[in-house]
């Protein structure tokens, strides 16, 4: 264990000093005294067809992989070679570019502007994972994701936190991806990529802050693991809906759980749930959370209302975002930068022809739509809330500790802790095995 | 992993540190790189200048590009200190662990569920919340747009941001052809003097003529009427000269003594009052509003006050001022149909003696980094308007009854914080500015250029004046000239012993009365040059005298008046008190003056 521990630093370790040592600055340190010359600007050429077909044919390979490594080689090793694997090609080598969690803004541009087109390979690194979460939980999460992996390889220390906290960060995820399909939608911008805080590590280059923030979520991984997962990634939303469906989900035990117990601590991401006692089922407590359900299902029309309200009236604010909106009331606020020759979008706007009327005009359709999506976003939200607050009162029976299945990443550690070994033939027990 | 933990902090600190240096030598944002850049376009031929700003910016690039490396290099070589320290703790804990035991502490299923809902109900209501709050606090410009005031892609022309409305005054609402025609009769008369017109029909008696209704006339009034009144920065021509009698020289503002009355401003400026007839005229403005407010000058009864908002163009949040000079620096004008204002927004309004508004418009927000404080003036059916910005030098003639331009200048000077005056030389009305470094004067009818003489220089505060053919100007730190108005001009008798920092000259009955931001007020023979005497008042002087009634009144900043004889002894006649800061320049009408001070206007005289 220890000396998999070491080799696997080992291996990390210099794969950044390679980066490191290869990393060239993007402007060579001008020489005044010698006659620096400014390097022309080339544009990188875009990647080729053949070679995006091939990423979809190592996205696919991934998971499959992961998914027989979890579900039938029950190999936690496998797993996590495979995710070192996923962090070279999909982070370092392909600089977290595209993704699946991206794509979701790309499929949504697609879907309300016709003339943005996205190619086959796009949509299939969308559906490819959601596919494999409905049949098999969230494999993609445990080997075929690049942010996953580097916030997987950091886990150190985790803690466990309360479910309650849990409960009440899992309601970020929806914001953060209502907010995306807004914002993509109208056009406005690509928030999950623009704030994505690990793809300036995968590029060694980006903004301070985002680098900053990057290296500030992986020390927070150390201890409260993979902290953008769990708390931020807009696609668990999709992933953990698929997955909630999936039939051959990851299971704790290979066979009939015999409640040791040993299991319990295991995950690091707090996604095992534990037995409901009988004695918490009692006849009074049910019928209490009953009335209780019934009360919050009725109030989830109020909630949907409310938020739709809420949202759509925030329609100005948010819609400040989109550049033409931002741009054209920038110019009425403050005609006087029309003469600003250092603003670059104003001249680039006086030089484009446009006229004022017709920027204010199209920021004013954007505002519109901000105001229909307002009501879309608020809505969804006020569902997801009024949905949560109605699962807090289920009581289903449940007697093993099982994987929870939105919130599992299917990354296996918690079969490494199970005694109970493979059910044989027609035998009914599990047969324990010898734990080293 | 201790020693890994210590150097990524450490690098962790050099970097942030570095960081804050970055900032601070951007090349771009180099303040001695600026202000030497600043001096060479003063002296651009200082080859000296010149190559101390290609070493200065030679060495604060090399710093900057140093720096940027230095960071980068620190980066890469936290980020391994990082994964060290990352795979040291993993070894460390992973030697440490425990062999795994039973889960024993089980968390109370029941109060956790308790616990989630509300919480996520508080969520719930934090982020209704937070949206209506981003609601609320968000402003919809885009509601703000005026298509006539910003439309179009090249630099907006002046005539698509004037908004007129009809004044209420219906005899003035018809045949604005034969309105037209009328004026152009009246402004051929000779310059300087007043057209003789009964102004009656425009002062409210509603005693107009049968005919006088069917063809409704504006009668413009020239310097004659102009003396009745106190109609401009500067009484009448903006000279520093006031043709009434009978003023006041002791009062006590504090204890009330030959105070006919005093009331509150509303809103504050530094611009002064103007008078006609009855009524008092002035403005203000602060980050909520701009107004100009119209009182009856004998009892200082508040008649109205009215907003200059919904302007096209106009901003929506106010330009940078400083302090001292403010949102309403200009002095307003009035031509005994309308008062009209001017803001450090660029904005130009127009309102009839009743308060209803005729005309607005935006001129661009000046670039300013004071605040605009060139007060207007009024002549022939034109508001005269210099606009000296940061951005280039102008002067625009706007017609006093649209708001349209009459004519409008590019001029070769730099920003200017003076106001123009009116000059009758030569059997013209000129408009004379100072500037950096122009002096010059222009045709009130077409706005050419008469003269011009490159003199002065710096941040020109104080206007000219003119007396017996000759116009004078100064700056500080510049020099005192006196000019011959005409083609060809020349400085006649220039000085350097006195020189003012904001307050205006004044020309009057051969001699030029001087006042200087520290105290000084001196008195020169206008035509020689020589100085006759001076007077040090140890106070600061902003505002500038005026002469009446024989006798020359300067406002000191604290709100002192210093009175003295207009003439060659120099002798002091008194120094009244009015109790607070003034730093306008008072009016006088009717046997009475009338001081703005910071706080309250006043009426002194009984």
């Amino acid at each position: 264990m220890i000396r998999k521990n070491y080799r696997l630093g080992f291996l990390v370790l210099m794969v950044f000093a390679f980066l490191a040592l290869n990393a060239q600055q993007r402007f060579p340190k001008p020489e005044f005294e010698s006659g620096y010359e400014q390097p022309n600007t080339t544009t990188p050429e875009p990647r080729t067809a053949g070679m995006e077909v091939f990423d979809v044919i190592v996205l696919f390979g991934v998971m499959a992989l992961a998914t027989w490594l979890i579900l039938k080689k029950r190999s936690r090793r496998g797993v996590l070679w495979l995710s070192v694997f996923t962090l070279l090609y999909f982070g370092f080598y392909r600089n977290g570019c595209i993704c699946p969690i991206g794509s979701i803004q790309n499929v949504t541009l697609a879907l309300f502007d016709p003339g943005y087109k996205i190619s086959i390979t796009v949509l299939l690194f969308f559906l490819l994972p959601l596919v494999f979460a409905l049949f098999y939980g969230r494999t993609f999460c445990a080997a075929a994701c690049p942010l996953g992996a580097i916030q997987d390889l950091v886990v150190i220390r985790p803690i466990s936190v309360s479910s309650w906290v849990r409960k009440t960060l899992s309601f970020i995820p929806h914001i953060y991806i209502g907010l995306a399909i807004l914002f993509a939608a109208t056009g406005t911008d690509f928030i999950i990529c623009r704030y994505d805080p690990f793809v300036g590590i995968f590029r060694t280059d980006g903004p301070y802050l985002m680098i900053g923030l990057g290296i500030a979520f992986l020390v927070l991984g150390m201890f409260f693991a993979r902290p953008y997962c769990r708390v931020f990634c807009p696609y668990s939303v999709l992933l953990g809906f698929m997955s909630h469906f999936s039939k051959k989900h990851i299971t704790i035990t290979p066979s009939e759980c015999i409640n040791c117990k040993l299991c319990a601590n295991s995950c690091p991401f707090d996604a095992i749930e534990a037995p409901i006692d009988e004695k918490v089922r009692t006849e009074s407590t049910v019928r209490k959370n009953l009335r209780n359900y019934v009360i919050f299902g009725l109030l989830v029309p109020v909630w949907i209302f409310a938020g739709g309200f809420a949202v759509s009236k925030a329609h100005v604010f948010l819609s400040k975002a989109h550049p033409d909106v931002y741009l054209s009331e920038l110019l009425i606020a403050q005609p006087e930068l029309r003469e600003d020759t250092e603003n670059l979008d104003i001249q680039a706007f006086l030089e484009s022809g446009k006229s004022m009327d017709q920027l204010v005009e199209e920021a004013s359709v954007i505002r519109s739509k901000f105001r229909t999506g307002g009501w879309y976003l608020g809505g969804y939200l006020g569902l997801v809330l009024g949905i949560m607050l109605m699962n807090q009162f289920v009581l289903r029976k449940r007697k093993d500790y099982i994987p929870h299945k939105r919130d599992c990443f299917s990354c296996g550690r918690c079969m490494d802790y199970c005694p109970v070994g493979e059910q044989s033939g027609d035998r009914k027990s599990g047969i324990v095995k010898a734990k080293q | 992993m201790q020693i890994s933990g210590i150097f990524t902090l450490v690098v962790a600190a050099l970097l942030l540190i570095n960081f804050v240096q970055l900032k601070k030598y951007e090349p771009l944002e180099s303040q001695t790189l600026n202000t030497l850049v600043a001096q060479l376009e003063e002296d651009p031929r200082n080859e000296q200048l010149k190559e101390e700003i290609r070493d200065f910016d030679m060495m604060v690039r090399k710093a900057y590009f140093t720096s940027t490396w230095q960071v980068r290099t620190g980066a890469l070589l936290m980020l391994i200190g990082g994964v060290l320290f990352a795979g040291s703790l993993k070894v460390y804990t992973d030697l440490r662990r425990r062999i795994g035991v039973p889960d024993t502490a089980k968390e109370d299923f029941l109060k956790a569920r308790m616990t989630a809902w509300k919480w996520l109900l508080a969520t719930g209501i934090l982020v209704l919340g937070m949206a209506f709050f981003a609601a609320f606090s968000s402003t919809n410009y885009l509601e703000n747009y005026y298509p006539e005031a910003i439309a179009g892609t090249g630099p907006s022309t002046m005539d698509e941001t004037i908004e007129v409305i009809e004044i209420v005054d219906p005899a003035d609402t018809s045949a604005s052809g034969a309105l037209a025609g009328a004026i152009q009769d009246t402004a051929t008369g000779e310059p300087g003097q007043d057209t003789g017109a009964d102004d009656s029909a425009q002062a409210g008696d509603g005693q107009t003529t049968a005919a006088q209704q069917a063809v409704p006339v504006e009668k413009i009034h020239g310097l004659a009427e102009f003396k009745k009144h106190h109609n401009s920065f500067r009484g009448p021509m903006a000279l520093g000269v006031s043709y009434h009698k009978n003023i006041p020289t002791s009062w006590d503002g504090g204890a009330g003594t030959n105070v006919a009355w005093k009331v509150a401003i509303s809103k504050p400026g530094y611009n002064s009052p103007v008078i006609w007839g009855d009524k008092l005229f002035l403005a203000g403005a602060d980050e909520e509003a701009r107004i100009v407010s119209c009182y009856d000058r004998h009892s200082g009864q508040l008649l109205w006050e009215k907003k200059a908002d919904n302007i096209p163009g106009s901003p929506s949040t106010m330009p940078k001022v400083t302090d001292d000079t403010g949102l309403s620096a200009p002095t307003a004008v009035v031509d005994g149909y309308r008062v009209y204002a001017i803001f450090a927004t660029g904005d130009v309004i127009a309102f009839d003696f009743e308060g209803n508004r005729v005309w607005a418009r935006n001129l661009g927000v000046p670039q300013n980094h004071y605040g605009h404080s060139s007060s207007l003036l009024v002549w022939n059916g034109k508001v005269i308007v210099q606009y000296d910005t940061g951005k280039s030098g102008r002067m625009l003639a706007l017609d006093t009854k649209t708001g349209a331009s009459v004519w409008d200048i590019s001029r070769d000077n730099h920003i200017s914080w003076a106001s123009p005056i009116l000059v009758d030389y030569a059997g013209k009305i000129q408009v004379v500015t100072n500037t950096d470094p122009t002096v010059g004067g222009y045709d009130v009818e077409t706005g050419e250029e008469i003269w011009k003489v490159d003199v002065m220089m710096g941040e020109v505060g104080p206007s000219c004046a003119y007396a017996d053919g000759l116009v004078y100007a100064n700056n500080e730190y510049a020099s005192l000239v006196a000019i011959n108005p005409e083609p060809g001009a020349a400085v006649q008798w220039e000085s350097y012993d006195y020189l003012s920092e904001a307050a205006s000259p004044v020309a009057y009955n051969g001699l030029l009365y001087l006042a200087t931001s520290y105290g000084v007020l001196v008195c020169y023979d206008a035509k020689a040059g020589e100085q006759v005497w001076e007077m040090d008042f140890g106070t600061t002087l902003y505002s500038s005298p005026m002469v009446v009634d024989g006798k020359l009144y300067i406002m000191g900043n604290d709100g002192v008046m210093h009175i003295v004889k207009a003439d060659r002894s120099g002798t002091l006649i008194g120094e009244p008190v009015l109790g607070e800061p003034s730093y306008a320049i008072p009016a006088f009408a009717g046997g009475k003056i009338y001081i703005r001070g910071s706080e309250s206007l006043y009426c002194i005289g009984e």
